[in-house]
């Protein structure tokens, strides 16, 4: 790693002119993608940003990550604009969200984690979606300690190419190269199960843990 | 004279290295550039296209651009031409002969003051016999006259005598509408490597050829013939047809990349289907995509990665039974969700379901026909909350016919799980999120 600054600062010398490329991004505005969710787009200050990688922190059981996918997806057909979920485990459930959500979805149903960065990769090379979604929260702890840090910052520079907003679900925080953390610390109960979608989101619980690289802060709404 | 009325109403296209070694089997792009300027076309010989110009208004100082025009387009894609433009179909054919690279033919005495004989088309017998008199160009034999011709030399002579001055009627051909490629290797192709830089020789050639009829690529046909016998064929429809070559061989080159043959190739036939360039005004309701092709490739990369029916868009079976549905690729391939789909999403589910696949086995304790006990591979212990059942049945009427029983429910640690009991087989059907 330390090759690398030693580069970046011979470069700067010998081109004091060219701005690095890391500030060259740094001043992209990217913008924001509203998800449609009051509290989650005032915590964010508008959305989730684009061009960035947001890592949602799904902890604990039946905390509602799914739903919030769900949420994601009808908001992605009412701006009229396509979504992909990479699904790391294929257990996403289509009948739940409805056809005309489902028109502007694009599926990739993994097998394995590994499988699930790779098509990752893929996605945000393209520029036709205008989110995409990372689900890792079924994955075995196992594949999921193989990831290494370089790969989450290979997406988030690819990211940073595209103006997609680019969501990762994780059981725990594992993506150091996220922009926006948010911990989901809302616990379904059996009862839930029998209640409207809508009555659901004023009892969900976030917290945003990080609000730029490097920068800690503990934001919540709910 | 008509307005309009051409004075030259013939051009003729000559190839001279076609017309040495033959007719060549590239001789539709040669018929395919002609058509751009002029929808009558003879193919007179190997080498030679004949356009008929009637109509064709060219001013007089013009006429070099307009031959400029057809020679640089040939250049690039069958090599050096000549053109001659004349007043008779023959006139033209010996003035593109003569060509350096391009000859009018304004006055057809002085033209033929000074053409030998022997180009003009005379059997050997009259050739003899004229060079016999004295006569080596064609201005000298048009002296003699037409009845000293005839009765000297006959009716052949006569035919030859009227060439300089009547004009014929064209064997007219339609050039085809499908632009191709092939090529027969005597060495076998082994590796992907030598196959793609083939393909983009091709991609270039027929890039370059559909240009000049001003068409794009809609359909890209490939057929790759095998040493065994065999051959592989594969029809790829352009999402937002092109002919960018970039984007037609990164095409090719993501779906070749994932192709394994049980032999080596020894042909290669590319042909592209011509179709007018795109535009499309998009309706209100409907998502177009940035950049089609671009998408097309990212779900052949995807396909490729993960396997069939693993990328695309879940549409939902007309059925209760749970978890079907089919995958689809075409709908957001083509470019537009469609706007029949734009009704309201009227659907409320509750919390959202993690599935299993496949669900997971499970033992189930029911006491006073409630599950109370839980044991599978993730979980094992008491249920601390039920719900249900929800009995679920169908296809009552064929051997199809399914019949199922749904529980709802939550364990000590706080987990919701959804337990399905199907033929008295208990299964976790997934996890509630």
């Amino acid at each position: 790693m330390s090759e690398i600054f030693q580069l970046r600062q011979l470069l700067a010398e010998r081109f004091p002119g060219v701005p690095a490329w890391s500030e060259v991004a740094a001043a992209k505005i990217p913008g924001c993608w509203p998800t449609g969710l009051p509290a989650l787009d005032a915590l964010l200050g508008g959305g989730l940003p684009k061009s960035r990688i947001t890592e949602l922190v799904s902890a604990g059981p039946s905390a509602g990550s799914a739903l919030l996918l769900r949420a994601l997806l009808r908001q992605a057909w009412k701006v009229r604009q396509l979504a992909g979920l990479i699904d790391g485990l294929d257990s996403f459930d289509p009948s739940a969200v409805g056809q005309p959500a489902l028109s502007r979805l694009l599926w990739v149903r993994c097998q394995t984690a590994q499988e699930a960065l790779k098509a990752a990769d893929i996605l945000l090379r393209d520029r036709n979606l205008g989110l995409v979604m990372l689900d890792l929260k079924m994955n075995p702890a196992a594949q999921l300690r193989k990831i290494s840090g370089a790969a989450w910052y290979r997406l988030q520079r690819l990211a940073q190419q595209t103006s997609t907003a680019f969501l990762v679900v994780t059981p725990w925080p594992m993506a150091p190269s996220a922009e926006t953390r948010l911990i989901l610390q809302s616990r379904l109960t059996l009862e839930d199960v029998l209640k409207k979608e809508d009555s659901l989101w004023p009892h969900f619980k976030f917290e945003q843990a990080r609000a730029s690289a490097g920068e800690e802060s503990a934001d919540a709404a709910g | 004279m008509p307005p309009g009325e051409c004075l030259m109403p013939y051009a003729v296209i000559y190839i001279p290295e076609w017309a040495k070694a033959g007719q060549p089997a590239a001789a539709e792009t040669l018929w395919q550039c002609a058509y751009c300027f002029s929808p009558r076309l003879e193919d007179t010989g190997p080498g030679v296209c004949t356009l008929d110009l009637k109509g064709l208004a060219v001013p007089e100082a013009d006429w070099e651009k307009w031959a400029a025009k057809i020679i640089d387009m040939l250049a690039q894609v069958v090599g050096r031409a000549q053109i001659g433009v004349a007043r008779t179909p023959h006139l033209a054919a010996q003035a593109a002969r003569q060509a350096h690279p391009f000859l009018r033919v304004a006055n057809v005495e002085e033209f033929l003051a000074d053409l030998p004989v022997a180009q003009w088309g005379f059997g050997e017998d009259i050739l003899e016999i004229l060079e016999s008199w004295g006569i080596r160009t064609v201005g000298a034999f048009l002296a003699l006259g037409r009845d000293k011709i005839a009765e000297r030399l006959g009716v052949e002579a006569v035919e030859m005598f009227d060439l300089a001055g009547q004009s014929r009627p064209l064997k007219l051909i339609t050039p085809p509408e499908t632009f191709a490629e092939t090529m027969e290797f005597e060495t076998h192709l082994e590796s992907l490597e030598s196959l793609l830089f083939v393909l983009r020789r091709f991609i270039e050639q027929l890039a370059r050829r559909l240009e000049m009829v001003y068409r794009v690529a809609g359909e890209i046909h490939l057929r790759l013939g095998l040493a065994s016998g065999a051959a592989y064929e594969r029809l790829f429809v352009i999402p937002a047809p092109t002919r960018d070559v970039e984007t037609l061989f990164r095409l090719l080159q993501t779906h070749l990349e994932n192709v394994r043959t049980d032999a080596p190739i020894c042909s290669l036939r590319l042909a592209a289907k011509p179709a007018r360039a795109g535009t499309y005004q998009f309706g209100l309701f409907e998502v177009a995509l940035r950049d089609p092709n671009q998408f097309h490739e990212t779900l052949a990369r995807l396909t490729a990665l993960l396997g069939p029916n693993r990328v695309g868009t879940p549409r939902l079976a007309d059925t209760h039974r749970p978890d079907s549905f089919t995958m689809e690729l075409d709908g957001l391939a083509n470019g537009a969700a469609s706007a029949q789909e734009e009704e309201e999403d009227k659907t409320s589910h509750s919390l959202g379901l993690r599935r299993f696949r496949p669900p997971w086995l499970a033992r189930v304790e029911v006491r006073e026909a409630r599950p109370v006990l839980l044991g599978s591979s993730s979980f094992s212990g008491p249920i601390a909350h039920a719900l249900g059942p929800w009995r679920l049945s169908g296809q009552w009427w064929d051997a199809q016919n399914w019949e199922r029983e749904e529980w709802d429910v939550q364990t000590s640690d706080g987990e919701l799980f959804r337990l399905v009991r199907q033929n008295e087989q208990w299964s976790v059907e997934g996890v509630f999120d």
